[in-house]
């Protein structure tokens, strides 16, 4: 079975409230279902949901992953928040560019870089 | 010479803890065929507990047993991964099997075939498969608004030369993937 470890931390970057979701491990159709409840709550908590997720340790994804990360996009977009992955692998960055998530959300190879689309005008090139 | 041909069955049912028969660690074959496609099958559980040994053994058969580069192993673990996980979801009901066979020329191609028994919770034809495949490969991927729809349509077809659905003797489905090494494919 797949082992997954998401931790959450509340980050301030430049007056603006960040929650840095740090995933390490894999995410796949042993335990994903109930992972991504742990980002629909925070999604739910915050006001303005505004997430980093920092994919440095991410091994692998499945496409039902990749489905859980456009349904939490979709879900932050409606309350004004927004959604930045930062620091994936590879392999990650290969099947989330075949899906066509680069198309929608901004990816950075750069935790620091990352933080910043947050204050910016999200015109950053992407990784 | 004959390519190696190593079936391992699927185990008795009174082992509790499924690791004691996963079958990911026990093979032990060389491969020393140059010539003949080398064929290695797997039988499982319909049960995803197995998925992570499952890519493990695909990124070491395609490092390994063929000449693509690290990013295509990555690309065919995932391939491999999605067309198990459908199998499992859909295609074949607990406690019956999966049956999943690597094929591979070294520095030619590698196929898989993923065979499911039909008793799972979606009765498809190979034809309503190939159908369904065919509309949704073109769909705008940014459109797809849905958490599933993604396996097939976009990650077996994008990184597959050929994907093909069977209807096989057990009245289930046989999925069947091929990936040819060509060159320039090196990143």
């Amino acid at each position: 079975m797949a082992q997954i470890n998401i931790t959450f931390q509340d980050v301030n970057e430049a007056g603006k409230n960040l929650k840095l979701v740090t995933f390490n491990g894999q995410l796949d159709e042993t335990n994903v279902d109930n992972e991504a409840q742990q980002i629909y709550r925070v999604i739910e908590e915050m006001t303005e949901p505004n997430l980093l997720f920092d994919f440095a340790g991410l091994e692998y994804m499945n496409s039902k992953s990749i489905g859980y990360v456009t349904d939490w996009y979709t879900k932050v977009m409606t309350k004004n928040g927004k959604i930045v992955i930062a620091r994936p692998r590879a392999n990650i960055l290969d099947i989330l560019k075949v899906v066509g998530i680069t198309q929608i959300v901004n990816i950075y190879d750069n935790l620091d870089t990352a933080k910043a689309a947050f204050t910016a005008q999200a015109t950053a090139a992407k990784k | 010479m004959e390519g190696l041909n190593t079936t391992i069955a699927n185990p008795a049912t009174t082992v509790k803890n499924p690791e004691d028969y996963s079958v990911l660690n026990k093979t032990t074959a060389v491969v020393n065929d140059t010539e003949n496609p080398v064929k290695i099958t797997i039988i499982l559980p319909t049960n995803a507990y197995f998925m992570a040994g499952i890519r493990d053994f695909t990124m070491t058969i395609v490092q390994n047993m063929t000449e693509f580069s690290e990013q295509w192993a990555y690309r065919f673990q995932s391939v491999v991964d999605e067309l198990t996980n459908n199998a499992i979801e859909f295609g074949s009901a607990s406690g019956k099997d999966i049956k999943i066979s690597f094929v591979s020329k070294k520095g030619k191609y590698i196929e898989v075939y993923v065979e499911d028994s039909g008793t799972g919770s979606v009765k498809k034809t190979a034809a309503e498969m190939q159908a369904f495949v065919e509309k949704q490969r073109h769909i705008d991927p940014t459109k797809i608004t849905s958490i599933r729809g993604r396996g097939l349509s976009q990650i077996v077809s994008n990184w597959t030369d050929s994907l093909e659905f069977r209807d096989n003797e057990q009245g289930g489905l046989t999925v069947h993937v091929v990936k040819y090494l060509e060159r320039g494919e090196q990143f």
